[in-house]
């Protein structure tokens, strides 16, 4: 029986329809391809609507999926099997290509768990063993020692200027007057006169640094830096009135070596405004500037 | 053995001797083409059934010609003793 239906398939049929079923028998092994698209064309004729015949044509791609999966493990009749002798058997085998469904799926998984597991190694692992071994501390710059007012020197020279009482009062009016008459007169200058020594004031200043309530600087610790393992310490200015607060946007007057850090320590400087302890002189809180060394170490996150 | 193949083997023990294509054991069971053509493919290379193209002319016949089944005699056999394992311990 070899007569073919030529017409590729059964009138009134979607070319959608048709399209799907010529696609689906191909996509099963190609020893079946051809039985299967002939037979899905002859079967898909007995359907009346045209839903139902592309509910049909999806039906057969799905079939083509399971058809072909299962040729790569059982044998399957060949598109010329007969009644006679018992029908021909032969092996189809589909090609799975390098990769098959389940190995990508296997694959991904595998892929997926290991990201995983070597992203707990990378963070929380190294978070673990860096567990704290004291209290944080903050380590500021050592007090600047006060500085020195520098004292004026004494003059070489003393000059002194006499103005006399004029003898008669200036009308609040400046209207010229030819009665009215002012003079001045020089002193006495005495050059050779022992200059007057000032006496050199001292000033008493302390400078600030961190104050009450002060930030963490576990806080501020960069966890870039922590898995890293950087430490350091980042000098920052800042610029302080006589209540805490900065008056200027810190800046980092030596680095770190690390940029990580730096910035850390820059949102640490901002973030503390107001638990600053204010410079003093005399013991009185005075707006002032200074350096405020923030060390960075492992070892005192807790 | 799933419960859409029972229902294919019930659909041809109901007349062992006749010739089904697949569009006519959807109409009689229901099943999906999907589900039922990987059944008829499954069960042939099993040896349960057997097919043969429709012995027509299709220029004639003005349709194109279908693929038929039937069960096979180890097939008949074997499907009758699946279905007589399920009436055991089925009162009757």
């Amino acid at each position: 029986m070899s007569q073919r239906y030529e017409p590729s398939g059964p009138p009134n049929l979607s070319r959608a329809t048709r399209w799907l079923i010529h696609h689906s028998a191909h996509r099963a092994p190609e020893s079946l391809s051809s039985r299967l698209e002939e037979e899905w064309l002859a079967d898909v004729a007995s359907r009346s609507s045209e839903l139902s015949k592309l509910r049909f044509a999806v039906g057969c791609y799905w079939a083509s999926l399971v058809i072909g999966n299962e040729s790569a493990r059982i044998p399957v009749p060949a598109a010329s099997s007969a009644l006679s002798a018992g029908g021909i058997v032969t092996l189809t085998e589909r090609n799975f290509g390098y990769l098959s469904l389940r190995s990508a799926t296997l694959f991904l998984i595998a892929g997926l768990h290991a990201a995983l597991f070597y992203g707990m190694i990378t963070t929380l692992s190294h978070t673990r063993a860096t567990t704290p071994q004291s209290n944080l501390e903050n380590h500021a710059l050592k007090e600047v020692p006060p500085e020195r007012v520098p004292v004026l020197q004494p003059l070489s020279r003393d000059w002194t200027i006499a103005v006399p009482k004029p003898d008669a009062e200036i009308p609040p009016l400046l209207i010229p007057s030819d009665n009215v008459t002012s003079a001045i007169e020089e002193k006495s200058i005495e050059p050779d006169s022992p200059p007057a020594v000032i006496p050199p004031r001292v000033i008493a200043r302390i400078a600030g640094g961190p104050g009450a309530g002060f930030p963490d600087t576990a806080d501020f610790y960069p966890s870039p830096s922590i898995r890293m393992g950087e430490q350091g310490i980042s000098t920052v200015q800042v610029c302080v009135d006589s209540h805490g607060r900065l008056t200027a946007d810190p800046t980092i007057v030596r680095g770190s070596g690390s940029a990580r850090l730096d910035q850390g320590a820059l949102k640490l400087a901002r973030a503390a405004s107001g638990h600053y302890r204010a410079s003093t002189e005399d013991g009185q809180p005075v707006d002032s500037c200074y350096p405020l060394g923030i060390r960075f170490q492992l070892s005192n996150l807790r | 053995m799933s419960l859409q193949t029972l229902r294919v083997l019930e659909t041809f023990l109901e007349n062992p001797a006749e010739q089904l294509a697949g569009a006519e054991v959807h109409q009689r069971c229901g099943i999906a083409s999907g589900t039922l053509y990987p059944i008829l493919l499954r069960l042939e290379s099993a040896g349960w059934f057997v097919s043969q193209w429709e012995s027509i002319d299709p220029a004639s016949a003005g349709r194109p010609r279908r693929r038929l089944y039937r069960l096979t005699s180890t097939g008949l056999r074997r499907a009758s003793e699946v279905f007589a394992s399920f009436n055991r311990g089925v009162l009757a």
